[in-house]
């Protein structure tokens, strides 16, 4: 058996990679990151099937978590075992400790990804968090409990067995746990490969290995010094604006600049008169859904987000309740989407395009196409309308005490001496019913 | 079998005169008549009187052997770690029995999850065709779960064993969906493939969920299925029959408190893949609920292989064979074999990486490795448990042994449980050459252990943990079972 010993150097840069390596440009995307999973974390408390689940689920519960390029959900696999953990260390770790781990789970994410032109496309196999954020928890969990360099490959191998979730099951209520588990088992692998439990030491180098995630399968080694540059440093992360899959940013701000135009010249908005309405996207058999029933259905449905924009001039949080779906209205106009897929429309989210063409009763057409929308990596979210998104989400949950100090703590992380007083702001809710546990892994 | 593949072909045959509007309400099924759902209501249909006097016989023996190999399991290394990193990273809870360890319990899925640990932990555990290790990822989730369920309202034997059976059923029409299945795997480690899947349906039948229910907790167990190939043969590996039991338990946990997943993820939906993201051919088939009128069950056509010493099923044949050459070479110079009568070892064997290993490192390798199976059984007469302790794996006389070994991979020896053999040639220093061959060990499904052998495989294992009495106890209950009104005299006898 071959071996190019590129797991070997994924347990060594895990193993050295130090706070020195850093740059401002990494510090500053991450912190970012940071904040809007926390957010997004703290408002999907509120849903049915985080009570499901309970601790398995917080952060993909809406999906509204962040979203990178090749497609993954990075963050919510990694600071939620992150903070777990955190708050069990006898060490203590300062908040340097917590965003250099943060960073490192992200990095083999990014890394693992390069490894194959499969996962530059949309997905068809696998749930790429399931894959990558696995192997991500397990590195950033590693890297926090300090694990020898062959404890860090130790814990990549024992997280790939507990890799690879459906795609069927996205669009579903139980997408959120692909994002609980990939968590909660990672932080197991490392935890594992601490008390000396062994896989593979050879599993990123193998087809057999982490390779069985994809068609095809090229890994290369990685660098924890000289050389080193974060991936995020070149690629930054996209921001969701509405808790839904992110290929429906496009569309939504393709229709709500088809029904300006539309509004502009008619003067008002009058859903009778449309006859038809177009939707050109990539093909992505699991966000074509005509007619969704379930939130989860809805949050994964490009005719379903059009419609919802063409009528509320919105889509927001408010959209996917099971009162908003059902409305006839709204069920009404789905009946007269037609979808179209381009063949220059490729189902990658760093190139794919939506058009919305809105035709009225008297035959006349108002079109719109969206490129990139608001809070992509290409245009990313203002530092402020960050903020606003973290204390929308957060308020849900947090008195305004706990808002204001996340947004301080993490603001500041890298200077803050024990990270634990995250977990303080984070148990301040608004309801003194609600009060959020300290993490009991069951 | 045979009916439901007469059935299959009748409707298929019915499709071709059909108008084409009624094809396409074929192309989309309506929810009911998805291969998903047959399965849902399959395992809510099941009841105990579909289990007929061969398929309980069966499944005894299975349960027996399982609880062996876990109890002597529950000695190893990997096993300790696994329990120690259950009681120190999570809370306490006194609920489901750990094998061998009186006084020890765990919250369910975690018993089940070490318990699955221990059973696979020495590649002890009985082996099928297609090939997985079935009752592993099934027996410590269903012995959890009665565990787990109220006092007043505990599993009769009978509840107990048609849940065992409808796990292993799930898993074996799972396999029978792909070519790929049928081979000695190469990508994912099927155990924890389909295993996953056979606790969950398992559960869901002791749960008594309902049809969709139990739909979904196949759903949900498939996002946490898979493991690659590549940490079988590692010390990792026992863990994939640990979380296959633990997460298909999970999994109709999470169903029964409502949780839903895809309602298609059995059936093959081009451009997004359900459970067939584990193969790379995948055809399925709607399951016939028992209602329909009678279900013949996979275990009664297809019986399951027991392993006599602690090895992957593959190395059963050499041993076999290299036994047959040792016996030969001890009647003419009586004594030990030794390595300087031997010149050259010749294997001829399937073709299959993890199970091509010219010098283990460790005893997980040595589990997994041809040549040493067969130089251990030519050195021995008989490869046992004791052939894997470090001593016994660094011995000169192996390792001479080892040296000596070519591998050959006949065109006419497929990796396939059901039609590979094992040959070892073994040429002497003089010239003469001796051979052995193995079709059929004894132990594979054609050539079933003897229900006194298995007792004996039992013993000799269970004895190392308990003492003899529950040892017996465990005997009778077991062949008791479906008699018993409450399982709770078989949970109370395994530590």
């Amino acid at each position: 058996m071959l071996r190019k010993g590129i797991t070997e150097s994924f347990g060594a840069a895990i193993h050295a990679l130090n706070t020195t390596q850093l740059t401002d440009g990494v510090i500053n995307r991450s912190k970012r990151m940071m904040l809007d999973t926390l957010g997004v974390g703290l408002l999907g408390t509120r849903t049915a099937v985080f009570n499901k689940a309970l601790t398995y689920s917080q952060v993909h519960s809406m999906d509204f978590d962040d979203t990178w390029h090749p497609a993954t959900h990075p963050s919510g696999a990694v600071l939620p075992a992150l903070l777990a953990l955190a708050e069990t260390l006898p060490s203590r770790p300062s908040g340097l400790d917590l965003l250099l781990a943060f960073n490192v789970g992200i990095e083999v994410q990014g890394r693992l990804m390069r490894f194959s032109r499969e996962a530059y496309n949309i997905p068809e196999r696998f749930h790429p968090p399931s894959v990558v954020g696995v192997m991500g928890s397990a590195a950033a969990s590693a890297k926090l409990l300090g694990l020898s360099p062959a404890q860090c490959s130790h814990a990549l191998a024992i997280a790939a067995s507990s890799a690879g979730a459906p795609l069927a099951n996205a669009a579903t209520q139980t997408k959120p746990l692909h994002i609980g588990n990939a968590a909660r088992r990672g932080l197991e692998a490392a935890q594992l490969a601490q008390i000396g439990l062994e896989g593979n030491p050879a599993i990123l180098d193998m087809h057999h290995g982490f390779g069985v995630y994809y068609k095809d399968y090229s890994p290369s080694a990685m660098a924890a010094s000289g050389a080193f540059k974060w991936i995020l440093e070149e690629q930054d992360v996209a921001f969701k604006r509405i808790p839904a899959h992110l290929g429906m940013h496009w569309v939504v701000d393709a229709a709500l600049a088809a029904r300006a135009k539309l509004q502009n010249t008619i003067g008002s908005f009058d859903l009778s008169q449309i006859r038809r309405v177009t939707l050109r996207v990539p093909p992505s058999k699991y966000v074509n859904c005509p007619l969704p029933v379930t939130e989860h259905q809805a949050r994964h449905s490009f005719q379903f987000n059009a419609c919802s924009a063409l009528l509320d001039d919105k889509v927001s949080v408010a959209s996917f309740s099971e009162a908003h779906i059902s409305r006839p209205a709204l069920r009404e106009l789905l009946s007269k989407v037609k979808v179209e897929t381009p063949p220059d429309n490729q189902p990658s989210f760093d190139k794919m395009y939506c058009e919305v063409e809105i035709e009225t009763e008297q035959g006349h057409s108002h079109a719109a196409r969206c490129d990139t929308f608001y809070g992509h990596w290409r245009k990313p979210l203002s530092q402020r309308h960050l903020v606003e998104k973290f204390s929308v989400n957060a308020s849900s949950v947090l008195c305004t005490e706990g808002v204001e100090g996340v947004v301080e703590v993490i603001g500041n992380i890298e200077r803050v001496t024990e990270c634990s007083v995250l977990a303080l702001y984070l148990r301040m809710t608004s309801n003194p019913q609600e009060e959020l546990h300290c993490v009991n892994i069951q | 079998m045979i009916s439901t593949l007469q059935k299959t072909i009748r409707h298929l045959k019915a499709v071709r005169v059909l108008h084409k509007p009624a094809v396409e309400v074929l192309k989309h099924p309506a929810p009911e008549d998805t291969v998903t759902a047959s399965f849902g209501r399959f395992i809510s249909e099941m009841k105990p009187q579909h289990l007929s006097p061969v398929v309980l016989q069966r499944s005894k023996r299975m349960v027996l052997d399982s609880i062996g190999v876990g109890l002597i399991g529950s000695t190893t290394d990997v096993f300790e770690l696994a329990l120690q990193h259950c009681q120190y990273m999570y809370a306490p809870d006194d609920i489901s029995s750990v094998y061998g360890r009186r006084g020890t319990r765990l919250s369910p899925t975690l018993a089940a999850f070490v318990n699955g640990v221990a059973t696979h932990s020495m590649d002890f555990d009985d082996t099928w065709h297609p090939a997985t290790h079935p009752s592993g990822a099934v027996l410590p989730a269903v012995l959890a779960l009665s565990d787990m369920m109220p006092a007043h309202n505990k599993p009769s034997g009978l509840d107990f064993l048609l849940a065992f059976n409808v796990g292993i059923e799930i898993q074996g029409r799972l396999m029978r969906f792909s070519n790929e299945a049928h081979n000695i795997p190469k990508r994912f480690h099927p155990p924890s493939v389909v295993g996953t899947m056979g606790s969950a349906a398992a559960c869901a039948r002791l749960l008594s969920l309902d049809a969709s229910r139990c739909s979904h907790a196949l759903a949900i167990a498939a996002s946490l299925a898979g493991a690659p190939m590549a940490n079988a043969a590692t010390q990792s590996k026992p863990l994939h029959i640990g979380n296959a039991s633990r997460l298909g338990l999970e999994a109709a946990l999470l169903a029964s408190r409502g949780l839903q997943a895809s309602p298609l993820v059995l059936d093959a939906v081009a451009g997004v893949a359900g459970f067939n993201a584990f193969y790379e051919d995948y055809v399925p088939q709607p399951l016939e609920s028992p209602s329909d009128g009678g279900h013949m069950f996979l275990l009664e056509e297809q019986d399951m292989g027991f392993k006599r010493f602690p090895a992957h099923l593959g190395m059963h044949w050499v041993a076999d064979a290299a036994a047959s050459v040792h016996k030969v070479l001890v009647g003419v110079d009586p004594g030990t074999v030794s390595p300087a009568q031997v010149q050259d070892i010749l294997l001829r064997v399937p073709q299959s990486k993890y199970i091509n290993r010219p010098f283990p490192e460790s005893e997980h390798e040595a589990r997994h490795s041809f040549q040493f199976n067969a130089c251990s059984a030519l050195l021995d007469g008989e490869v046992t448990m004791q052939s894997f302790t470090p001593a016994a794996m660094s011995r000169p006389d192996l390792l001479s042994l080892l040296r000596r070994v070519r591998v050959e991979h006949p065109h006419d020896n497929p990796a396939n449980f059901n039609r590979m053999y094992g040959e070892v040639q073994v040429t002497l220093v003089g010239g003469d050459i001796l051979k052995g061959r193995c079709d059929t060990f004894y132990g594979h499904w054609r050539n079933p252990l003897t229900n006194e052998s298995l007792r004996k495989k039992f013993r000799n294992n269970a004895e190392v943990v308990l003492p003899s009495e529950k040892v017996e106890m465990l005997v009778d209950v077991v062949e008791e079972l479906d008699g018993l009104g409450d399982c709770r005299v078989l949970l109370s006898q395994l530590q």
